[in-house]
């Protein structure tokens, strides 16, 4: 007879592994990138595989290499990264800052604290505000969707830095959106001025909800910055249309829906409880616009998913969920 | 709160109760409830009938234990437990099959119960039941409220959340009356208004057929009122003391207090049939059924035997087609609660309900890997724990901290473990801190006691 295996209870275990999350959030990427890939063309597919290319081969470097460990790219994290990264570039960016930006997420935000479940900060958006400052021009670039086969690129700005140039330059709210025929039906579908992971808010949302569905993620995070975003921009709308954008508006664009559903809900850099999740996007919620409004740059989501990533561990030491039998 | 949703692998569900031959040899554990052992009464060499005590309770919280089988005393030595722990055993050599005189042993329904229930409460005692939901708490003791303490809800337990278990289930189909009139009983003697089975809704045919007896049997007498059924969302582990008392009654057990606190008492259905039969039939705790099962068992083998105390769990399995060739774990109980048997030629004691046989790719633990951070561990708690914080403070063993974290609080289910993406240890390290936990707050509580008494 075979010898009887003797371990402790439970002896079972659910269908999931690290893997398998993984694995769901890449699939749930998939309809931006294929979107992405559509709009902006072979370049995007080249940022997007240089990308996450890089991201898997300096993990794996690191990984053998430097902590002398077995290698740990087969779990998708670092597939991840790369594809958050890729989405979060423009189209128009040369592939050695794609490699840089890559570096910077993989080696710097991720495997210097620990690898895995050990990083304070979100790897993909580390990497793109490495470059965003080190490479402003580059990162700033650029292109109207053109088609998978289209020639002639038309640079345009993102609708949220058309505002800051318009305002600089004095003009009204109401004024800039119509010299640049925004509106919100097409920014929901696509082709508009941004990064790949910007231009269609439908392509992310369908992924976002399939990470509902399989269970990934839990979607109060996402909803408190909505909320949050919703909410204190209607009021600033309200009390000023001129100076200030709708709330419709700041929902749209500038890598909100993106970073509402996929990097703000990171597992390793948002809190552990609900109460905290919470608080962490109303915190993200308020500091994007506040930087949108007032701050010097156009976009403040990466920003802002930074910062709270910061307080995590804080978040973590004041809320915790409810126990059985305790007050 | 919390809770998992496991596969529920009710394969044996529509398997019969079926009484197992008897076997050669009993071995009697004299430590088959929660508390002091029993002390053996009979001696090497006396003649023994089925139904006779042959262990009297060795302090407050302790039972009677009675031989299952009519025959002969051989041995009343240590032997190993399903676990390889050393206990005592009364070894009797089956002879024929007599049965103590004052045991009804007919199936008529005795459906009249008496009114003193100081007299009931004795008999339950002099029969030797215990908790059969798996703590094997002493019934008598649990019924016996401490003055002060009222009871205002009983809780008949037939979830069987636990994956693969059915023989609750067949029970309540099989002999619904019988339990039915065996909660009455427990009503009366508690003193109790209202009680309710928790029955889990993946078990219609027997919600249905309760609520069908309760309606029958509350036409013969008033003692039948206030009896109902509550069927319950499938959820592990929805049959947990403290979570059923929550789901039936919407109250909270407090941190170390006992279900009497919030005005409960909780019994499980095999309790309720052991209370009938003591006290309608004079039948002590002398079987019990066992639900043999497992995906490598066969369709034919899965078996709900009714099996005598003692009986060696190699003689049950031999009736079910022996151990499997792709088994390479066997497990007294369900998959996420029970206990890894490591040693087959033990006994059966009175809270044994499951023999269950899983395979390497069921049940090998996988590679462990970095905390992601998910908290799904904390999710799935049904205590409302940090199974994740409890884990690192328990591997710096930091008591202080686990104990305001509540680690003394858990209660063993392995929802956290189950629903681990990284398979991390989380119970096994919550294990040991909390026992940890609990000596150094029993230490705390003496050191208090002694300085009060001084």
């Amino acid at each position: 007879m075979n010898k009887l295996l003797v371990s402790p209870s439970p002896h079972i275990h659910a269908d999931v592994s690290t893997k398998s999350l993984m694995r769901d959030v890449v699939i749930a990427l998939a309809p931006a990138a294929i979107v992405s890939i559509v709009f902006y063309g072979w370049h995007e597919l080249l940022v997007l595989a240089v990308s996450v290319l890089s991201c898997l081969l300096f993990e794996y470097l690191i990984t053998r290499f430097m902590m002398k460990k077995p290698s740990t790219i087969g779990d998708f994290s670092a597939a991840v990264t790369g594809l958050l990264l890729g989405l979060n570039l423009p189209s128009t960016i040369p592939w050695w800052i794609v490699v840089i930006g890559a570096l910077v997420a993989i080696g710097v935000a991720k495997m210097s604290f620990g690898g895995l479940g050990q990083n304070v900060f979100n790897p993909a958006l580390v990497g793109r505000v490495f470059l965003l400052v080190s490479y402003p021009s580059a990162m700033t670039k650029w292109v109207m969707p053109q088609g998978l086969f289209g020639v002639d690129a038309v640079s345009g700005a993102t609708p949220l830095g058309a505002i800051k140039e318009g305002l600089l330059a004095g003009q009204t709210v109401p004024q800039i959106m119509d010299a640049n025929g925004y509106d919100y039906a097409q920014m929901l579908f696509a082709n508009i001025g941004g990064t790949a992971g910007e231009v269609s808010a439908i392509a992310l949302l369908l992924g976002f909800i399939y990470l509902l569905v399989r269970r990934v993620v839990k979607p109060y995070i996402t909803l408190s910055i909505w909320g949050t975003v919703a909410l204190v921009s209607l009021i600033f709308w309200l009390a000023s249309p001129e100076r200030f954008t709708d709330p419709a508006f700041n929902l749209l664009t500038g890598g909100m829906i993106l970073g509402s559903c996929f990097m703000a809900t990171d597992y390793v850099t948002s809190p552990m409880s609900v109460k905290g999740g919470i608080i962490f996007g109303i915190g993200i919620g308020f500091i994007t616009l506040m930087i949108r409004y007032f701050g010097s740059y156009p976009e403040g989501m990466s920003f802002a998913i930074l910062i709270m990533n910061a307080v995590v561990p804080l978040l973590n030491m004041w809320f915790h969920q409810k126990k059985y039998g305790r007050a | 709160m919390g809770g998992v949703h496991p596969d529920d692998k009710k394969i044996s569900r529509n398997c019969k109760l079926e009484a197992l031959p008897l076997p050669p040899m009993v071995y009697i554990s004299v430590s088959q409830h929660i508390g002091a052992p029993a002390k053996p009464i009979v001696a090497v060499g006396d003649k023994v009938k089925v139904g006779q005590p042959i262990a009297e309770p060795g302090g407050f919280v302790s039972a009677y234990i009675h031989s299952s089988v009519s025959g002969t005393v051989k041995s009343i030595a240590p032997g190993l437990d399903m676990q390889g722990n050393k206990q005592t055993y009364i070894g009797i050599q089956v002879e024929g099959d007599e049965w103590e005189e004052n045991i009804d042993r007919s199936d008529t329904l005795v459906t009249d119960i008496p009114d003193d229930g100081k007299a009931m409460l004795e008999k339950v005692r002099l029969a030797g039941c215990v908790g059969l939901g798996g703590a094997t708490f002493p019934a008598h003791v649990k019924f016996s409220l401490a003055p002060g303490k009222k009871c205002e809800c009983l809780i008949i337990n037939g979830c069987e959340c636990e994956p693969y278990l059915t023989s609750d289930f067949r029970t309540l189909l099989e002999k619904g009356e019988q339990v039915v009139i065996g909660a009455a009983i427990e009503k009366q003697i508690l003193g109790v208004d209202k009680c309710v089975f928790g029955i889990e809704d993946n078990k219609p045919e027997a919600i249905a057929h309760i609520a069908e007896v309760i309606e029958k049997l509350r036409k013969l007498s008033p003692k039948y009122e206030g009896i109902s059924v509550m069927p319950l969302m499938k959820k592990y582990p929805e049959g947990g003391e403290k979570q059923l008392i929550d789901a039936v009654m919407h109250r909270q057990v407090k941190s170390g207090g006992l279900p009497i606190d919030v005005g409960a008492v909780v019994s499980n259905v095999c309790t309720a049939l052991s209370v009938y039969e003591a006290v309608q039939k004079n039948k002590p705790v002398i079987d019990n059924s066992v639900t043999v099962t497992g995906d490598c068992l066969g369709e034919d083998n899965q078996h709900n035997f009714v099996v005598r105390v003692g009986t060696p769990l190699s003689f049950i399995i031999d009736h079910a087609g022996g151990v499997p060739q792709t088994a390479s774990k066997a497990i007294a109980g369900g998959p996420m609660m029970g206990r890894p048997i490591s040693n087959l030629d033990a006994p059966t004691v009175k809270g044994t309900g499951a023999i269950l046989f899983l395979t390497r790719e069921q049940t090998a633990r996988r590679p462990q890997g970095n905390c992601i951070r998910c908290g799904r561990c904390a999710s799935a708690c049904p205590m409302g724990l940090e199974p994740f914080l409890l884990y690192r403070l328990g591997t710096h063993d930091m008591l202080d901290e686990l104990e305001k974290n509540a680690v003394q609080d858990c209660i063993g289910c392995g929802c956290c473990l189950y629903s681990c993406p990284a398979n991390i240890p989380l119970l096994d390290v919550i294990n040991q801190a909390k026992a940890a936990v609990m000596g150094v707050m029993k230490a705390r509580r003496a050191a208090t006691k002694a300085a009060q008494t001084k």
